[in-house]
């Protein structure tokens, strides 16, 4: 809300600079989003009258005058080709200085004395669009009544100076979408009474009648309109505005349009009760019905869109048509034209939450809408109508039709809230007297009554928000100051500060990854469908899409954390960034059992996501990460299974962390094709940790082995198998035959040559054996180790190698 | 026999001197001392001596084998020292060459700074508390004061799943869910991403992240609030950060502040992130409002409570000076190796 300082004058006496007043109001709660100063930099630049225009003796376009400044006759060299002799102008004298940090000074032009400049428009920094009849590229011509104010300073004359405040109005307080409402606070600010000028409109007495010049007013939805007000003039003179109308409405950033339009918008800033005008003609048999739209009715703004209605929207109607949507805006067909002879004033109050709701369906959101979407007071619609009325009849636009049409349903509710000291000075944590307070929710114009010995406070009609004690402790702190806050702290039961066993689990993490190298980051939660297409994720049942996103690159809750992860990779890749290896903590969300459907939350599931290139990067650095994952968390006994469905992944390199049938991890390469998709040349692993799952096996309680006593007994053994032998069945079958005894086995090489034989290799690992309560001896060891050979031939037909 | 012991001791001596290395040294062992040596062999001939000369000869020649015993072994340790310095000198390196350490990663600055303000309130005596992003408009909105239709609503631009279902707008519905669920009193903050429809630029981004703060108990005050603010600021962001209280409004709190901190990286003297103010707008605040407490099953008369909340992009930028939001979530690793 735009408010200049020269308005709010008219409610408080205002002594200090825009700047000071923006910080008053700021900490009262009137928060300053911008100032604007305009005039304040232009400095001796006056009014002056062109007497003499002579070539230049040294260049064809430039033009030497003579101009009457009042005091002096200055000689100015200028280019500009629209003047000419008797013309008034404002000049920019020696010394000048101009918007923009532009300085005038005497100097020669070609040789010829130039003492001082004509100004443009622009040059004086106004806006072409505010002075019509000025052109852009040359000198801006006064008009000739001005030869009056010959030598004035131009910022005086043409009224230039003027401070505009911007405020953000939080929804609470549409009362302060006003002047008046800025106005009050002001005054309750700055501890100065509060002015009001338009007192006489609310004590006037307009009669009520039930039909005004043959208008009349139904109201056939009464929940969605509290009061509508009729009232007329006519003998209306359709015509521009007086100019101190166009200049205020102007600073607030309103567009003049013509005097009776131009008085709905003044009043609307003035009092924040919007209006409409309509011209009588066009009122079907004179009878404003305000009703639901129907069905596929359609309506043409004032903006001349066509604009398509439902039974859930209100609208002002006549007898055959809708005149305007309610709250939004007017219909073109009962425009005020520039013929129209009787007008009909509307200020009416609409449900809120129903206007916002319209002006949202229809993609209309006015100054009118978003005024009556935060709930007004009908209290005030009678002041702002009558209003309009005096300032038609004020400036000259036409003559009051006597009386009103005011159909009032709903009476406004006025709430008492108890005045309770003792809660409101500890909800604050200050202490406040009773008569302090009161004499702060008198300057808001709230009324303080006894019944029964409890005093209550009454807020007045525009004061809608006052509900609770909370509100009041919130009026109170605000006028007595929130920079007279103490600082206290809590007095209260100790409570405990512990991390639960998943925040615990994550940051021990955070510190191994980096340890391991990795960098952490940060992705968002959507993405486009084709992300996922991308790295190989396919579209189910169970994937969540956004009804209004921002762009089609983010349509789809993730479902995978693999796209993010792949392009964050690849988009490193395009940096040029060698040996990258990254992690993310983030979550996937599933909609699983179409909980969405049933208005609940869908699951949603913290994912460790790792991936590296470069290199290192490949299947056993991975599978080593994940691994000291598991440890670190505190999860044993799981299986690690080969995995070739999931298509994010390469087929032959990748595997699944198992307890059971749960899979709680999948790590290895990503799939040769989605590398190819994200441009990335070279190897990519991926690590998929299902944090969740790692917290329900985690287990944290640590309990010590004795250290062993007796020595161990090594063996190393070396068999030739087949390559398509997996390891771990080798591992598997020293492990089920040596049962109790080995303590440990270690694979330390891996070889092939072609004398062991085509498609095999030879696997060597180091035996531990070792039992707790004594030294093995060397011949139940080699029994061991005989039956392990003997197995390994049998099952796996290994050859010992020698 | 004397005569010959002297010599003995004299000559070994002088060839204990004269010895340069630890193969001489031990010949002149061998030579006078070893099984065949000299003084050996003279101990051997004492059988020829009287009785009265034979103590008198033996107490001399274990004089001068303990002589020169000693004289070898100090030899021997001179030696070895030198050896020693000689392995010493020769085995010196050039530190300042490159070690073997493996390179570090690093926490990505939101979580950075997430990270240090869980630490700070959980030596405070609260808990984190964690809820779902995709959240209902019921929790998001409705709970808080914010019913449908509630201009207030329109400040924040919604990702819709369905009309009840949304991403959540803010931090604020985990403390509906807590208080729901959690008997007074209660401590909490809650951080976690947020979803906005703002477009992507250099101040803006449709997820970002927020920490949500919440205490409710008996006689808490908006006092209490500030102090606790107090205390965060001055630990997060430098002890001799001043925080200021303005009033604002929130559906969800009542009385409600804005709280701007004097700004962290001038001090107040006026700069580019403040924009020459001295003061950041840091969070948003207030007292719980009673329809909150309510619509959670608290008795607003018995308890009171406040909350608070703020952006963690905001403090991470200015706190490490970084001036494009982008740069927080196109996860560059030069960018990211810098915390």
């Amino acid at each position: 809300m735009k408010a200049s300082v020269e308005w709010l004058k008219d409610y408080a006496d205002i002594d200090v600079n825009a700047k000071e007043l923006g910080d008053i109001l700021t900490m009262t709660g009137s928060k300053v989003e911008t100032i604007d100063v305009t005039g304040e930099d232009i400095k001796n630049v006056v009014v002056g009258k062109i007497l003499e225009i002579q070539k230049h003796p040294d260049a064809d376009k430039l033009v030497v005058t003579k101009v009457d400044v009042k005091d002096e006759i200055l000689q100015i060299v200028t280019g500009a080709n629209n003047i000419k002799v008797g013309d008034i102008v404002p000049i920019a004298k020696d010394g000048a200085e101009l918007p923009g940090g532009v300085k005038i000074k005497t100097g020669k032009l070609r040789g010829v004395d130039s003492c001082g400049m004509m100004c443009s428009v622009g040059e004086l920094g106004l806006n072409l669009a505010d002075y019509p009849e000025q052109i852009e590229h040359g000198i801006m011509i006064l008009s000739a009544e001005m030869e009056k104010n010959l030598g004035k300073d131009i910022v005086e004359v043409l009224d230039l100076k003027e401070q505009v405040i911007d405020f953000e109005i939080t929804p609470n307080r549409p009362d302060c979408l006003s002047i008046e409402g800025l106005g009050r606070e002001t005054a309750v600010s700055l501890n100065v009474s509060f002015k009001n000028p338009h007192k006489d409109i609310e004590k006037e007495a307009v009669e009520d009648k039930k039909e005004l010049d043959g208008l009349r007013v139904d109201i056939e939805a009464p929940d969605l309109c509290y009061r509508y007000i009729a009232r007329m003039v006519k003998n209306v003179k359709i015509g521009p505005s007086p100019k101190w109308m166009k200049k205020r409405l102007a600073a607030c950033g309103v567009r003049s349009i013509n005097n009776i339009v131009d008085i709905t918008n003044y009043v609307m800033l003035e009092m924040g009760q919007p209006m409409h005008a309509f011209d009588i003609n066009s009122i079907s048999g004179k009878h404003i019905i305000v009703r639901r739209a129907k069905n596929g009715e359609k309506i043409t703004t004032l903006d001349e869109q066509e604009r398509q209605l439902d039974e859930t929207m209100l609208v002002i109607s006549d007898q055959e048509k809708p005149v305007a949507i309610a709250g939004v805006m007017g219909g073109l067909n009962s425009e005020i034209e520039d013929n129209t002879q009787t007008v009909v004033f509307e200020s009416a109050v609409f449900n809120g939450g129903n206007v916002r709701k319209t002006a949202k369906k229809v993609g209309l959101r006015t100054e009118a809408s978003s005024r009556y979407e935060k709930g007004l007071s009908p209290e005030n619609a009678i002041r702002a109508v009558n209003r309009a009325v005096q300032l038609v009849v004020e400036i000259g636009a036409g003559e009051e039709v006597k009386g009103k049409v005011d159909v009032y349903p709903t009476k406004q509710q006025t709430p008492k809230v108890k005045l309770d000291v003792n809660r409101i000075n500890k909800l604050i944590g200050l202490d406040v007297s009773e008569q302090e307070m009161i004499a702060i929710l008198e300057k808001l114009e709230m009324t303080i009554k006894e019944e029964n010995g409890e005093k209550y406070v009454i807020p007045p009609y525009f004061r809608t928000d006052i509900e609770h004690v909370a509100d009041l402790a919130e009026e109170v702190l605000r006028f007595y100051g929130y920079d007279k806050l103490p600082t206290t702290l809590i007095k209260a039961d100790t409570t405990l500060g512990v991390k639960t066993k998943k925040q615990k689990i994550e940051d021990d993490l955070k510190q191994l990854l980096i340890a391991k190298g990795l960098s952490q980051i940060c992705t968002y939660g959507f993405l486009s469908e084709s992300d996922l297409q991308k790295a190989g994720i396919e579209i189910t049942q169970e994937t969540i899409r956004i009804k209004n996103p921002l762009s089609e690159d983010y349509t789809i809750m993730r479902t995978s954390t693999i796209p993010s992860m792949m392009q964050t990779l690849s988009f490193n890749n395009a940096k040029k960034n060698k040996d990258v290896g990254l992690f993310d903590i983030s979550r996937i969300y599933i909609n699983k059992n179409e909980e969405i459907q049933k208005g609940n939350v869908p699951q949603e599931e913290t994912i460790l996501t790792i991936g590296i290139y470069g290199e290192d990067a490949d299947f056993y650095i991975i599978k080593g990460i994940v691994e000291n994952v598991l440890e670190l968390s505190g999860v044993s006994r799981y299986d690690i299974r080969r995995e070739e469905q999931k298509l994010s992944f390469h087929p032959g390199r990748t595997a699944n962390v198992n307890i059971g049938t749960d899979v709680i991890a999948t790590f290895g390469e990503a799939h040769p094709m989605i590398i190819e998709n994200y441009g990335i040349l070279q190897k990519v692993v991926i690590a998929q940790i299902n944090i969740d799952k790692i917290v329900k096996y985690a287990k944290s309680t640590k309990k010590y082995t004795e250290i062993p006593k007796f020595p161990a007994s090594t063996r190393d053994i070396a068999v030739i198998v087949a390559e398509d032998i997996e390891v771990a069945q080798i591992e598997r079958i020293i492990q089920k035959t040596a049962k109790k005894i080995l303590e440990s086995l270690e694979l330390f090489d891996v070889y092939r040559d072609e004398k062991i034989g085509k498609n095999k290799k030879s696997v060597a690992y180091a035996l531990t054996f070792r039992v707790k309560e004594r030294t093995l001896n060397d011949e139940e060891v080699n029994v061991v180790m005989d039956q392990i050979i003997q197995n390994l031939e049998k099952e796996l037909s290994a050859e010992l190698r020698k | 026999m004397e005569q010959q012991i002297k010599k003995a001791q004299e000559n070994a001596k002088s060839e204990i001197t004269a010895s340069e290395e630890l193969s001489t040294l031990n010949d002149v062992r061998v030579k006078y001392l070893g099984k065949k040596g000299e003084l050996t062999a003279i101990l051997r001939g004492m059988g020829a001596l009287t009785p009265e000369e034979r103590p008198v000869i033996g107490e001399l020649v274990n004089k001068v084998r303990d002589e020169l015993e000693e004289l070898i072994a100090q030899k021997e340790r001179e030696f070895k020292q030198k050896q020693l310095n000689a392995r010493l000198a020769n085995e010196k390196i050039d530190i300042t060459m490159p070690s073997k350490k493996t390179v570090l990663g690093s926490i990505h600055p939101i979580n950075k700074i997430i990270d240090e303000v869980k630490e700070i309130f959980l030596g405070m005596g609260y808990q984190i508390a964690d809820g779902p992003e995709v959240e209902t408009s019921y929790y998001n909105f409705d709970q808080l004061n914010t019913p449908q239709d509630h201009p207030a609503r329109d400040l924040q631009d919604t990702f819709y799943i369905t009309e009840d279902v949304i991403l959540r707008t803010q931090t604020s519905p985990v403390q509906a869910r807590v208080m729901e669920n959690q008997k007074p009193p209660i401590k909490i903050i809650c951080p976690g991403a947020v979803y906005r429809s703002d477009a992507v630029d250099a101040t803006h981004s449709p997820v970002f992240h927020q920490i949500e703060g919440l205490v409710v108990d008996r006689d808490i005050s908006m006092a209490d609030l500030k102090g606790t603010l107090e205390m965060f600021v001055k630990n997060c962001l430098g002890k001799d950060t001043k925080i200021r209280f303005r009033p604002h409004h929130f559906p969800f709190t009542e009385p409600s502040a804005e709280a701007d901190v004097s700004c962290f990286v001038c001090g107040g003297k006026g700069c580019r992130v403040c924009k020459n103010e001295g003061w950041i707008e840091l969070l948003g605040c207030g007292m719980v409002h009673p329809n909150v407490l309510t619509n959670c099953g608290i008795d607003p008369k018995e308890y009171s409570g406040f909350a608070f909340g703020f952006g963690v992009e905001r403090i991470a930028m200015a706190k490490y000076g970084i001036e494009d939001m982008r740069l927080l979530y196109e996860n560059d690793v030069r960018f990211l190796k810098q915390f």
